[in-house]
């Protein structure tokens, strides 16, 4: 079947990481936008909340479809990982990276496990909290919590260091790589995952630090 | 002319079978004006000289422009400077006391055969599986009454300049030939001539690229950065891009 060929191929599977991971982004964007309210007051949070809620059939299905993605994401990536590491492992006595700031590309698999970790925290703290008290409360109850907080604030950054490499990389994999618009990435590459660390970390940070205190 | 003193570790092996290890030798006043081929080969004659086995290494034109030289020098594919083979790397660019470390280009699919010596028909096998045209494009005077736009056939020259020598086999962190199959993509692809088979050329080549053990690419761009020839990762954008297309609409 053409489909088996090209999602076992190499590019294959480096395109179900790049859609799936662009999907992922895209999730991201919109819980920011939603995370936002937040620094509205608890009211305008819990009123966002509430009306999401409102429509359990949407939830129902961008979660499911939210957990495909990243177990697509996850299960594909640690194949990659695995596969790649029956090549490379200890091949030179001597190995150096040319390339500098090669950082975020060499460390994709842990920070994308750190990533990982923290949803399964974050999932089972914020999803599954109890169903009497409102998420509102919930939020403020569990992120005034300062290790609580510190943890998200380093996941926030691993997410962070994960699209810097992750974003350019999926872009190049869908062949988008053309000196016009290359610039244009290269910022977005950074300014992205910023955008994310600022109001995700944010959000953490408000609390963490106490100025959330009467929200 | 100034000469320095070098200490040099090199891989030795006697075969594919047999395990290697490093040896250490050293070498007095050599010219800081020979490429580092010559000063191997300085090497050779005084391990002749003295009834030890020469040290074995692919070298042809010294040009830089057959592809058969390279080895790992302090673990940069091609040594330290920048766009250049081997045999273009001159002594100048180590300094007199330096330690230096001289090992295969490695990869799952490039056996070594002995000390630096490797075996890459592996990426032989990749060209054979599609890298050429095999439809009639005419003679010399159709060719040159095919109008092709000056940046596509810039381009086209920019991938053809890959001179297969497997640097970017050996420095990705994934042993993938990426580099190597997208610039032989690409250099057909971009031009009429090439049309005809484009879409069953990517198929059959990273099919054959897949097969031959080569790893999963990550953009970790160390390819890019020991090319000798300074072939762009925007090659192997191309190849994605062709594959993609290739694979939706083909077979």
């Amino acid at each position: 079947m053409w489909f088996v060929r090209l999602l076992s191929s190499s590019i294959g599977k480096k395109l179900i990481m790049a859609t799936s991971g662009l999907l992922l982004v895209l999730f991201l964007m919109t819980h920011a936008a939603g995370n936002a309210t937040i620094f509205m007051s608890s009211d305008v949070f819990q009123g966002y909340a509430d009306e999401l809620h409102s429509h359990p059939l949407i939830v129902l299905i961008f979660s499911i479809s939210l957990l495909v993605l990243v177990l697509c994401h996850v299960a594909v990536g640690l194949y990659l990982f695995w596969e790649n590491r029956q090549v490379s492992t200890s091949r030179y006595i001597i190995t150096k990276r040319v390339v500098k700031n090669s950082f975020a590309s060499e460390t994709m698999p842990y920070t994308g496990l750190v990533v990982l970790l923290f949803l399964s925290v974050h999932i089972f703290g914020f999803t599954f909290s109890p169903k009497h008290v409102d998420i509102s409360v919930t939020v403020k109850n569990l992120l005034s919590n300062f290790f609580y907080s510190l943890f998200y604030v380093i996941a926030f950054i691993a997410l962070t260091i994960h699209l810097s490499h992750g974003f350019w990389s999926m872009l190049q994999t869908f062949g988008i790589n053309h000196p016009r618009y290359n610039t244009l990435i290269s910022r977005l590459t950074l300014g992205i995952p910023l955008f994310f660390l600022l109001i995700f970390g944010g959000v953490a940070l408000y609390f963490m630090t106490g100025l959330g205190a009467n929200y | 002319m100034s000469s320095i003193n070098l200490t040099l570790k090199i891989w030795r092996q006697q075969n594919s079978d047999a395990l290697g290890q490093l040896e250490t030798y050293t070498l007095d006043a050599i010219h800081t004006d020979m490429s580092f081929l010559e000063m191997l080969d300085v090497l050779n004659e005084k391990l002749t000289k003295e009834g030890q086995d020469p040290v074995a290494f692919d070298h042809d034109c010294r040009e830089g422009i057959c592809g058969m030289c390279g080895a790992i020098i302090d673990g940069v594919a091609h040594g330290p400077e920048k766009e250049v083979t081997l045999c273009q790397l001159h002594m100048r660019h180590f300094k007199d006391g330096d330690t230096i470390v001289i090992e295969p280009f490695r990869s799952r699919a490039y056996p070594v055969k002995r000390d630096l010596l490797i075996d890459r028909s592996a990426l032989d096998r990749i060209i054979q599986s599609g890298g050429y045209v095999s439809v009639n494009t005419g003679g010399t005077v159709d060719g040159n009454s095919i109008p092709i736009p000056s940046q596509q056939s810039e381009l086209a020259m920019d991938a053809a300049a890959c001179i297969g020598c497997g640097a970017c086999v050996a420095s990705c962190p994934n042993g993938a030939a990426m580099l190597f199959t997208s610039a032989k993509v690409s250099q057909l692809a971009l031009l009429p001539q090439g049309q005809v088979e484009r879409k069953q050329r990517a198929l059959a080549m990273v099919e054959q690229m897949d097969k031959e053990g080569f790893g999963n690419c990550t953009n970790a761009k160390e390819c890019e950065a020991v090319c000798p020839k300074g072939i762009s990762i925007r090659n192997i954008a191309r190849l994605n891009k062709e594959y993609l297309f290739a694979a939706m609409t083909e077979g």
